[in-house]
């Protein structure tokens, strides 16, 4: 029962980084229609820059997700200014072929800039956690989460109670209405592209907590954020939160009972179904 | 009188010069004379292929140096040729074009290396099918030689993929590495001679208690193999184990937590971790830290590297390596061999080496001793002279004190002694260091055991 328990905080927590990602591949899809097959490996350089600010700077672990989503909200920038947006609106192949080759260029730089060797960021909540007779309730874990949550509400805010929420939610609906009432699309863009970034950035810091990382660890995650927006729904942000928590527990309960290499299948078991049902994903008609 | 004088000294001059002639014909050198090509087929991807690499350029040197290596056939000593055969990850995927290349295009003369077991037993075939000796010095399957007749197929199933049925080509194949048998042994009969009476001592367990052993693995042939050997010796030896987990995980997994969660509700005494160096570190850490599975972890050999004892930090220590070559315990070493190739290789490369370099070391010492005594490069001699060697061990300890290829159905194989270390934790270096804790002996050498075994602080023996 202990493991059990244990086991179902790790779903949670692994599914809270899930849905950082997951949340930011929405906003980018929601908002701009664009796919982009490299938003795993933004997760991948998210932890790096978490990691080198932490060993190099002498941060704290937690610090550095501000910094890692600083860094990637800037990297996102650039991205979209410099190759997205020269693509954008022409043949989807044309964006889905951009980001498919910043696959390569993200994980190569990796290897060059920090070796491909495992690293994991030191934090200091690391072994510490709540003994609950046989039960070990990690710090890192329980704080993983209210991060997570502190930042959904954060976005939440920015989402409905600001301007450029507001414009974002009216290009995602209708950018060409949008634009005909005054919203500035390429910085709705622009900003839509650094914010999917940065929350893949706090996504990657939180990965490099509680796990080890190296060049190679965006494709999956890549593939998984697909999955749970199909799962909650295209565009929904609700949506995103409950498919990435459902996918995270549903790994972990298959390889607690299942075994390790039944993880990938079983989670995207859960997806088939839940598409077969209602093929708009659980949030897909109420989408933002 | 004179004239007979005269010509006794011509004739003299001319049979001295006749001989000279000769004795300088016989020297020349073959026209035919070339450096020797061995291609050195390694993961670069991963420090363990890293390690081969630095290992068999410091061979390569050294036999270089020294003269290079003597043809018979060409009449002169020839410098080995190192070709790099990179097999990046060493997936069935990647390994086989890079051997092919060498096989084909660069013309390598012999073959040395491989690692894992599904990435040669995928570039082996490029070998094979083309006659090329072949020395695999990783690859801990011994279906890498025993797949074909002449070693009963492994005991594969007929119709399996994997058997070969070229008896010929699988005569240019040799294993020169310790395969899953070798280690499962080792590592099953320590638990049950030396840490099952220690655990019934010091916790008073009754002598009919079974000591309780846990399995994880990755799912692939090596950690299936690993897993099926060490039960098969449990049973055999009717050994007082009893496995009350296994569970495997997939070979790109880097979160070990729930795996590791199941393995404490089993509450056993030791946990065998059977995966390569960054996997195997991250579940000693993982099991420790995040779990708190508080016991004792063994690690199999391939994790004798470097890295690996970067990556455990602190929580190596008190934890159990199996290995058949201990670079991190001495100096002293338990052979000379071992301390002047130590020496050696922390001069020229500022660190300590691991165990996959040492094999490799070896099998290029093997290659020239083979090539010597075939007086040629024909790979048909060289096979046969390889399989007809029998030197004195290197780097790596045999039950006869020699390198010599098996014959029988256990085909191309050596027989290496390996042992189990306990990891310290040494401030100076900041990082831990070895002793072996067993066996006590080897065959030339009393005694091997360097320290007691002890359990590490804070561990939890299972229920």
């Amino acid at each position: 029962m202990s493991g059990l328990i244990e086991t179902l905080l790790w779903g949670v927590a692994n599914g809270c980084i899930y849905i950082l990602l997951a949340t930011g591949l929405n906003i980018i899809f929601g908002v701009m229609k664009l796919v982009n097959f490299a938003h795993g490996q933004l997760l991948m350089i998210g932890a790096y820059v978490a990691f080198v600010a932490t060993t190099a700077l002498g941060l704290n672990a937690y610090l550095s997700i501000l910094v890692a989503m600083a860094a990637m909200a800037v990297i996102g920038v650039a991205l979209e200014r410099l190759t997205f947006r020269r693509v954008l609106g022409t043949d989807k192949l044309n964006e889905i072929f951009v980001s498919l080759g910043l696959i390569y260029v993200f994980e190569n730089a990796a290897v060059l800039l920090w070796g491909n060797k495992w690293k994991q960021i030191p934090n200091p909540l690391q072994g510490e956690g709540l003994v609950i007779g046989e039960t070990l309730l990690g710090y890192d874990r329980l704080v993983a989460i209210l991060i997570v949550a502190a930042i959904l509400i954060a976005l939440f805010i920015l989402l409905k109670k600001t301007k450029i929420g507001l414009a974002m939610r009216a290009t995602s609906q209708r950018s060409e209405t949008s634009m005909l009432m005054g919203v500035n699309i390429e910085k709705v863009y622009v900003f839509t592209f650094a914010l999917g970034a940065a929350l893949a950035g706090a996504a990657g810091a939180l990965y490099g907590i509680l796990l080890p990382f190296e060049p190679g660890i965006g494709a999956l995650p890549t593939i998984k954020a697909f999955a749970i927006i199909m799962l909650g729904g295209l565009g929904s942000i609700p949506g995103a939160v409950v498919g990435g928590l459902l996918y995270g527990i549903a790994e972990t309960l298959a390889v607690y009972f299942l075994g390790g290499i039944w993880q990938d299948a079983i989670a995207f078991a859960l997806l088939i179904i839940v598409l077969v049902i209602k093929p708009t994903g659980l949030f897909g008609e109420k989408g933002e | 009188m004179q004239k007979k004088l005269l010509a006794i000294v011509v004739i003299a001059i001319v049979a001295v010069a006749a001989v000279a002639v000769v004795w300088q014909l016989t020297q020349t050198p073959s026209p035919e004379a070339r450096s020797i090509k061995i291609g050195l087929v390694a993961c670069y991807d991963k420090a363990e292929g890293q390690d081969m690499d630095r290992a068999a350029k410091l061979a390569v040197q050294e036999i270089n140096d020294a003269g290079g290596v003597w043809v018979k056939e060409w009449n002169t000593k020839v410098d080995i040729d190192l070709v790099i055969v990179d097999t990046e990850d060493d997936s069935t995927g990647k390994a086989v074009g890079p051997v092919t290349r060498a096989v084909l295009e660069d013309k390598v003369d012999l073959l040395i290396g491989g690692y894992t077991s599904s990435g040669t037993l995928a570039d082996q075939v490029v070998a094979i099918d083309n006659r090329v000796p072949y020395i695999i010095t990783g690859a801990s399957s011994s279906l890498v030689t025993r797949r074909g007749p002449q070693g009963n197929y492994g005991g594969l199933p007929a119709g399996d993929p994997l058997r070969i049925n070229d008896a010929e080509g699988m005569s240019y194949m040799f294993h020169y590495c310790t395969t899953t048998a070798d280690y499962s042994k080792t590592v099953v009969k320590f638990f049950a001679e030396t840490m099952k009476p220690l655990l019934d001592s010091t916790y008073e367990f009754g002598s009919s208690r079974n000591l309780r052993l846990a399995i994880l693995y990755r799912d692939d042939a090596f950690g299936k193999g690993v897993l099926a050997d060490s039960k098969a010796v449990i049973a055999s030896e009717n050994l007082p184990i009893d496995v009350v987990v296994e569970r495997s995980y997939p070979a790109t997994a880097t979160n070990f937590q729930t795996d590791l969660t199941v393995v404490k509700d089993a509450h056993p005494d030791a946990v065998y971790v059977v995966d390569f160096i960054a996997g195997t570190a991250e579940i000693i850490k993982q099991g420790q830290r995040d779990v708190g599975l508080d016991t004792v972890y063994i690690a199999v050999e391939c994790c004798e590297d470097p890295q690996f004892y970067t990556l455990l930090g602190e929580y190596g220590t008190g934890q159990l390596l199996e290995s058949k070559f201990a670079p991190y315990a001495g100096p002293p070493f338990y052979l000379s061999t071992v301390d002047t190739y130590v020496t050696d290789y922390q001069a020229k490369y500022n660190t300590l080496p691991g165990m996959m370099g040492a094999d490799t070391y070896d099998a290029f010492y093997i290659a020239k001793a083979a090539i010597e005594a075939a007086g040629t490069v024909d790979k048909a001699a060289v096979r046969d002279a390889i399989e007809s060697i029998s030197i004195d061990q290197m780097l790596i300890i045999t039950e006869t004190g020699k390198i010599e290829f098996s014959t029988g159905t256990n085909y191309h194989e050596i027989a290496p002694i390996t042992f189990v270390e306990q990891l310290v934790w040494n401030e100076a270096a900041g990082e831990c260091r070895a002793a072996i804790v067993y066996p006590n002996t080897a065959p030339g050498i009393d005694p091997l055991k360097q320290a007691d075994f002890v359990l590490p602080a804070g561990y939890e023996p299972g229920s």
